[in-house]
């Protein structure tokens, strides 16, 4: 099986009147790979990027994640998978601000009550790799958007999990930093195999992966192999 | 816990105007009620030991004026205790429950001389035990004794306040000497304390001297005496309804008359005085409850907006593992912390303040004519009302958390992090 399998997915969001978001999606998603979800905004790639997170839940269909049925948890149960099997990265960072960055790494596994100084000391360990260490003890506010969103990587890698999300990961940053923070998930994904899953409506990001899956309005469109790299003329630049 | 402990202490930094506006409200509730129940306390303690003079547990009986008309007489009759009333007193059937008849006074004023210097006196007749029913201290000299009773022997114990108008310079050396008391010479055994206010004037002499020079008639004033083996107010009252019954008998006052003969018995006095406490207590408690309250409510208003300020780290948090549980256990901590530390600097504030009301209204007396009264005696709060007040605190901390708590560990992850 499928790293990711989802089975006619249907979600409707219900305020005052119904909106069918997702309309029996039907996606697989293998260990490893490096995958984007394209579309314009309104298409449902949010909604379904919150499936895949387990931030939400979906009405009708079934979502394996590495065999497991995800359906009907308990927010318990949501936030133990979460922490467990999937690492986010934000448009926006999302970082703690009153943490420093090797705090903020280090929550994930605060929430799995992993000893302060071995947790300390693996969070050092991939802001090492993020080349970062210069920067453990500063706070956000005190970083560029790139060093924050390699922070935001740092602390999405720390539990090692099965997947990766990122939605828009470059959409605060400017073009080299984009081409840099995309990069470093490619190495991330060549090097260390770790599955990723970009959303964006950007096709120069969108590019950079090696399968671009179109969705609109709620349905899954093409499916475009992109091992080449060059299914938008190979430019990252906006 | 320590991690928490590390996790709160960060937020608390960062928001340290806050955190101490939250926490005054807190101080300043627990500081009056540590206050109020310190100035109560020394209230009742000096209620209680100015009525320590007067009582101890033992019951004293006098004749009063009755309050109504019975057996032919009409009401506001003198009623006149005497040696039958003595008698039944020490009568065999009382054995075992009125232990010793300590005293029987009776007195007349009387005009003190000694090498033409004049003082005012009170003459009675005590039993040697009435220096411990009175708490008298002696400053020179000794008290009556039974020998003094037994051999009717013409002694007198004077005041400090006689000693120093009639022997001016060196009271002292009146010990000893023969004073004269109207027409008759006493021989100056004993000075007993008093200070300056103090007016008490009696000059205690035996008992059945009093008797054989002064009053050959068989009145008594006040028959005072110890009982044994009566423990509660039911066995008191019981007691009292038989013994004061058959007196009221004895001298044709009504047997509802509660004034014909006037009786103070310690045992149940002392019984109201811990019942008026406990209630001027409770008052205290609830009066300062109610203030911490507002102050509780104000710790759970500004953690109502810090949550609504923090939803989007409360998303993050969620979104990479936090469980509901870990959200709420983290404000109800924070709201007990802040609850716990300033008030704990509140309830030291009002230590602080109970001292000083010890090193000033304590220190200053009133004086009434006879005595002087202190106002307080050492207001302050025991280690049990300390401890009270401090599991108080964390309830009222966990109170506090509670709404807040709630609402943050209710935060949906995505409509928090979608709130740019």
């Amino acid at each position: 099986m499928a790293l990711i399998d989802l089975k006619g997915i249907n979600k409707t969001y219900d305020n005052g009147q119904p909106l069918h978001v997702l309309k029996g999606i039907d996606l697989s998603i293998g260990r490893g790979e490096f995958v984007s979800i394209m579309g314009a905004s309104g298409s449902g790639k949010s909604t379904l990027l919150n499936i895949l997170g387990i931030l939400d839940n979906y009405d009708s269909g079934s979502y394996h994640l590495d065999g497991t049925l995800i359906k009907d948890l308990t927010e318990k149960q949501a936030a133990d998978y979460r922490n467990r099997m999937i690492g986010f990265i934000f448009q926006s960072f999302n970082l703690i601000g009153f943490k420093t960055a090797v705090e903020n790494v280090e929550l994930p596994l605060y929430y799995q009550g992993v000893a302060r100084k071995k947790r300390h000391d693996l969070a050092m360990e991939y802001l090492d790799k993020m080349g970062l260490t210069a920067w453990a003890h500063h706070f956000p506010n005190e970083m560029s958007g790139g060093q924050k969103q390699r922070v935001a990587i740092a602390r999405a890698l720390i539990t090692r999990p099965r997947i990766i999300l990122a939605d828009e990961p470059t959409g605060a940053l400017d073009s080299k930093t984009s081409v840099e923070v995309m990069g470093l998930l490619k190495q991330l994904n060549k090097e260390d195999g770790i599955t990723i899953i970009v959303v964006t409506h950007e096709g120069g990001v969108a590019n950079e992966t090696d399968k671009i899956i179109h969705i609109k309005d709620g349905m899954i469109g093409e499916i475009e192999e992109n091992t080449r790299h060059d299914a938008w003329g190979g430019s990252i630049i906006k | 816990m320590r991690e928490l402990f590390h996790e709160i202490g960060s937020t608390l930094r960062q928001n340290k105007l806050r955190t101490a506006l939250t926490g005054l409200a807190v101080s300043w509730g627990i500081f009056l009620l540590i206050t109020l129940l310190g100035a109560g306390n020394g209230l009742m303690n000096s209620l209680r030991g100015n009525m320590d003079q007067y009582v101890s547990q033992s019951i004293s009986v006098e004749g009063w004026r009755t309050s109504k008309p019975y057996a032919g007489y009409k009401e506001n009759r003198r009623i006149q205790l005497d040696q039958r009333d003595l008698d039944y007193t020490n009568g065999t059937q009382w054995k075992g429950t009125i232990g010793n008849v300590i005293s029987a006074t009776a007195s007349s004023s009387v005009k003190l001389m000694l090498e033409g210097r004049y003082a005012d006196g009170w003459l009675q007749g005590q039993m040697p035990f009435q220096q411990e029913q009175d708490k008298l201290q002696m400053a020179a000299g000794r008290f009556l004794n039974d020998q003094d009773i037994r051999e009717q022997r013409k002694v007198m114990v004077v005041s400090m306040a006689h000693a120093n108008i009639l022997s001016p310079g060196n009271p002292k050396a009146l010990i000893g000497r023969w004073i004269n008391a109207g027409q008759i010479a006493f021989r100056v055994v004993g000075i007993y304390h008093t200070n300056e206010q103090d007016f008490r004037r009696s000059c205690p002499i035996p008992y059945s001297t009093y008797k054989k020079i002064y009053d050959r008639s068989d009145k008594v004033e006040t028959i005072t005496f110890t009982v044994d083996g009566l423990n509660s107010l039911e066995e008191h009252e019981a007691f009292q309804e038989e013994y004061v019954g058959t007196l009221r008998r004895m001298h044709d006052v009504a047997p509802d008359d509660k004034r014909g003969i006037w009786v103070m018995n310690g045992y149940t006095e002392n019984l109201q005085m811990n019942e008026a406490a406990g209630m001027l207590s409770t008052a205290l408690w609830i009066l300062g409850m109610l203030t911490l309250i507002s102050g509780i409510v104000g710790v759970s208003n500004i953690m109502l907006i810090t949550v609504k300020e923090r939803t989007r780290e409360f998303g993050i948090r969620k979104a990479i593992g936090a469980k509901p549980g870990n959200i709420l256990s983290l404000i109800i901590t924070e709201s007990v912390v802040i609850t716990a530390l300033f008030g704990y600097l509140g309830m030291l504030m009002g230590m602080l303040a109970c001292q000083l009301l010890d090193k000033t209204v304590g220190q200053r007396g009133v004086n009434i004519g006879f005595e002087t009264i202190h106002m307080m005696v050492n207001p302050s709060v025991d280690v049990n009302t300390a401890l009270n007040a401090t599991l108080l605190l964390i309830v009222a901390g966990t109170f506090a958390g509670m709404v807040p708590a709630w609402k943050a560990a209710r935060v949906k992850p995505i409509e928090a992090l979608r709130a740019e």
